[in-house]
């Protein structure tokens, strides 16, 4: 759904501004328009300034502009109206004002909001004229009666009867609904508790949409509800109501990506006539992390200031003044008085966010509420309150800086001039200095980034492969490849023989990085289970370090990357029996790092190992990888039925070019797996699958049933405890006769993969 | 190849067995019943050619295990002939060899087990 720009009625930003939100807005349509049955009330939930209001104004552009069935209505609330009777007078005047200018289709009559009720109720159109004039003397009559619970139960049951007279689908779009949160909690002036009780008692609103929604009948149209506002006070709001969750509709709002963002502030500097480079647009793109706000502000302070962004010396002065005072500035320290109403708690709300800015990982709750020097319950109040609005993340033991970048450049400078007072540089502001050191690292960081993006696909990609050994051996590999080309190591992999089994990745998470004299890392932890198999046993949790650094990395920088690493384990309850850690060095390790890391079994690549253990990954993926020829047999698990399949793969091998002894082995190898299979699969088809692939160098049989899993999956444990009983007998034969085997999770069952190649005589 | 039946021959107080060609669970355990047989009619001196045995899975060799320390226990001695090249690796590979004896032939196993090489045993 698209608005054209002449369009635009309440939404502030032109399309090409608001871009990449194509998905939110067939979600909103969709929303608004499903009949009868579904969800009547919606949370759009995301981070601030991510753009919830913009979509909430170009959803009531939409359905205005559209004419149809939906009848739109958007209201923010306001801080000074959470009084009942000014809520109630403000949005029933909106409301009314929206249905007559939907009704008309003139949006020039929004006006009418300003005039007083009944004054508004005289533009109706003549059909609508006898109810509105209801609603309207009935909300006067209340008014008159100084009757807040009548003002609140009129205006909020307004949409409810513009439905029921007009057969429209109102849909209520609720904007900074988190300021109701913030109004009933504060609990000294308490208009909105009356106004919760009037909710429930009138059906409206919170409790009575998901009530509507619960007796929900299909020839009734409800009004739909769509709430935005900060999302940790909005999700306070709703009670603790199994069947209220479970009608709830929630649409999740994200930052846009990095490709849209950056298409967005190349058109808006083209927009405005300011000349923009690519790397300040790249700049631009990290430092501003896709926040359209800011990078409004900084595009239009350099268009009015007629400054081109060139350089980032061009960039980053607009970008400091725009923090030290400009709307950057002023914004941010209007969201900090929010919280902090009172010049003393703002001092320490200030206090707070320094000490948090410069605190990496979080600072003690303790330590936060010693610096802010506040009564008692005072700073613990004052935290809650900046959580709620997003400036800190205020958790049971540690009070952590938030994500906004823009947020803590802010406060270093808020806290520069208005706690330590220091004198303003005679020319250029203050933050310039820090930021120009910082831009440049951050151009770093991207570079590093895309090493983190990759090492982050690779993770994700792991799902039980026989990936070469030398990928994790710097020395090995260097020995092998030293001075190949990509393609030639990628070419060169499939011949290696000593493989290691990948665990199956299934969730990887960023535990955070960090710096020590010219050296950063970034950790992820990425955690799974091998062989497919989903129990405690076999949990698999690697530590993944992606260490960016000029030189080698030397003992002293791991022993640091050691200790985070062991931080960011601290607390985690996975069963995993010991992490597997595996070092990823730009520049490869000192000899002294390499031993540390060899005596703790760790595995070591460097970025070079890294793409190509990308490019193995992904070739393993790709459809090329498909063997030349293929055969398929069933058997049934039955007496000897297994050697039908040696039969078979006896005559198979011997196509292939493989000799007497070599069939012998495979013939033998696939006795073993059908046994195993039959024994330990318990398939409910009672059949054994086989698939024979040939290439040119070798053959691939892969044994499988349905069912539970067959044997111990981990092959290698089997080999090496050298195991005795006829089980483990038969995984050792199978190991001792073929050059790879490995198992491999289906969604149904196990597969045992065992690979022979077939040596021609130049190689022997 | 449902013919489980386990060829066997007495050759002057020594008995020859012959698995046939697989030598799985069923024929380990026919082998492992005559055994016990001849074991109980006083025979105590065995040898299981295997010839004619192209293959030979975990089950069948752990059943094998299980008649040599049967023919050990009873103070008897088996041997085993004809090994194919991939039986005899796979053997090795078991660790096997080290339990039983192996003869390239019937016939030299059967000298070794005759009556002449009874008063040496």
């Amino acid at each position: 759904m698209e608005i054209s720009d002449t369009g635009r009625i309440l939404s502030r930003l032109t399309n090409s501004e608001f871009i990449g939100r194509e998905a939110e807005m067939t979600r909103i349509r969709d929303f608004a328009t499903a009949r009868g049955r579904g969800t009547r009330v919606a949370m759009l939930l995301g981070p601030t300034r991510a753009g919830k209001s913009e979509l909430l104004r170009k959803s009531f552009d939409h359905f205005f502009n559209e004419s149809a069935d939906v009848l739109p209505s958007f209201y923010a609330l306001k801080p000074g109206r959470l009084d009942d009777q000014s809520f109630a007078r403000d949005f029933l005047s909106i409301f009314l004002a929206q249905f007559i200018a939907f009704r008309r289709s003139d949006p020039s009559l929004f006006a009418l909001a300003f005039e007083p009720i009944a004054v508004v109720a005289r533009s109706a159109t003549a059909d609508d004229c006898v109810f509105v004039k209801e609603i309207a003397d009935a909300f006067v009559q209340a008014a008159g009666a100084g009757d807040s619970t009548a003002m609140l139960r009129c205006a909020l049951s307004a949409p409810s009867r513009a439905a029921e007279r007009t057969g429209l689908v109102p849909l209520v779009l609720f904007d900074d609904v988190h300021l109701l949160a913030g109004a009933s909690a504060r609990g000294a002036n308490p208009p909105f508790t009356e106004l919760n009780r009037v909710h429930r008692e009138s059906n409206e609103l919170r409790y009575a949409f998901f009530d509507a929604l619960k007796n929900g009948t299909a020839d009734i149209v409800s009004p739909r509800y769509l709430l935005a506002g900060f999302e940790r006070p909005m999700a306070e709001l709703l009670p603790a109501d199994l069947e209220l969750f479970a009608a709830l509709e929630i649409i999740r709002f994200e930052q846009v990506g990095r490709e849209h963002f950056e298409r967005f502030i190349h058109a808006g500097a083209a927009e405005r006539g300011v000349e923009l480079s690519d790397s300040v647009g790249e700049l631009m793109v990290h430092q501003l992390k896709c926040e359209f706000f800011y990078t409004r502000a900084v595009l239009d302070s350099a268009a009015s200031a007629g400054v081109a962004l060139r350089t980032f010396v061009d960039f980053e002065r607009v970008y400091s003044a725009e923090v030290a005072s400009g709307r950057i500035g002023n914004y941010l320290r209007a969201s900090i008085r929010d919280a902090a109403p009172d010049r003393r708690s703002q001092r320490a709300a200030l206090e707070a966010l320094a000490l948090l800015a410069d605190a990496e990982e979080g600072a003690p709750i303790d330590s936060v509420i010693e610096r802010m020097s506040l009564e008692p319950g005072g700073a613990e109040d004052l935290l809650e309150r900046l959580h709620s609005r997003e400036l800190l993340n205020y958790g049971h033991r540690l009070v952590n800086a938030s994500s906004d970048a823009m947020l803590a450049d802010y406060v270093r400078a808020a806290y520069r001039s208005e706690i330590l007072s220091l004198p303003k540089p005679v020319s250029g502001p203050p933050l310039l200095v820090e930021k120009l050191k910082r831009a440049h690292r951050l151009m770093m960081d991207r570079y590093h980034g895309s090493f983190a993006a990759q090492l982050l696909d690779v993770l994700s990609r792991f799902d039980s492969q026989r990936a070469p050994a030398c990928l994790f051996d710097e020395a090995a590999y260097e020995k092998r490849y030293r001075g190949m080309s990509r393609a030639q190591v990628s070419r060169s992999l499939d011949q290696e023989t000593e493989r290691v089994t990948l665990p199956q990745i299934v969730e990887v998470e960023d535990a955070g990085g960090g710096e020590y004299e010219g050296i950063n890392w970034r950790l992820f932890l990425a955690a799974g289970f091998e062989a497919g198999i989903y129990n405690e046993s076999n949990e698999a949790l690697w530590v993944a370090a992606l260490i960016n650094s000029n030189e080698p990395v030397d003992v002293e920088s791991l022993g640091r990357i050691d200790d985070r690493i062991a931080a960011a384990l601290r607390g985690r309850h996975s069963k995993a029996a010991q992490p597997v850690c595996w070092y990823i060095g730009k520049e490869g390790f000192s000899a002294a790092a390499t031993e540390r890391i060899e005596s703790a079994k760790a595995l070591r690549s460097t970025h070079a190992q890294l793409d190509a253990m990308s490019d193995y990954l992904f070739k393993l993926s790709a459809p090329d990888a498909q063997p030349a020829s293929e055969f398929e047999l069933v058997i049934p698990i039955e007496d000897e039925a297994e050697l039908i399949a040696a039969r078979t793969i006896e005559l198979i091998a011997r196509a292939a070019d493989f000799e007497g002894e070599a069939i012998n082995q495979i013939k033998t190898a696939v006795i073993e797996a059908c046994i195993n299979a039959a024994e330990h699969g318990q398939s409910p088809d009672r059949k054994i699958h086989q698939r024979f692939a040939i290439s040119e160098d070798r053959i691939i049989i892969t044994v499988s049933n349905k069912g539970r899993i067959f044997a111990n999956g981990n092959i290698g444990a089997v080999a090496e405890s050298q195991a005795t009983g006829v089980r483990g007998r038969g995984l050792n034969i199978i190991r001792a006769l073929m050059d790879e085997v490995h198992f491999q999770r289906t969604d149904d069952g196990t597969s045992l993969v065992m690979t022979k190649f077939l040596k021609r005589p130049e190689q022997q | 190849m449902n013919n489980s039946e386990i060829t066997t021959r007495l050759v002057e107080g020594v008995a020859v067995l012959y698995p046939g060609p697989y030598l799985n669970q069923l024929r380990g355990e026919r082998i492992e019943e005559r055994c016990h047989e001849l074991l109980a009619a006083g025979v105590t001196r065995i040898v299981i050619n295997l010839g004619e045995t192209e293959l030979i899975n975990s089950i069948g060799i752990s059943i094998l295990l299980g008649v040599i320390e049967a023919v050990n226990n009873a103070e008897g001695k088996l041997m085993l002939s004809n090994l194919s090249s991939s039986n005899r690796e796979l053997f090795e590979m078991l660790g096997l060899m080290s339990h039983a004896e192996i003869e390239e032939t019937e016939e030299s196993a059967l000298a070794r087990l005759g009556p002449f090489a009874t008063a040496e045993a």
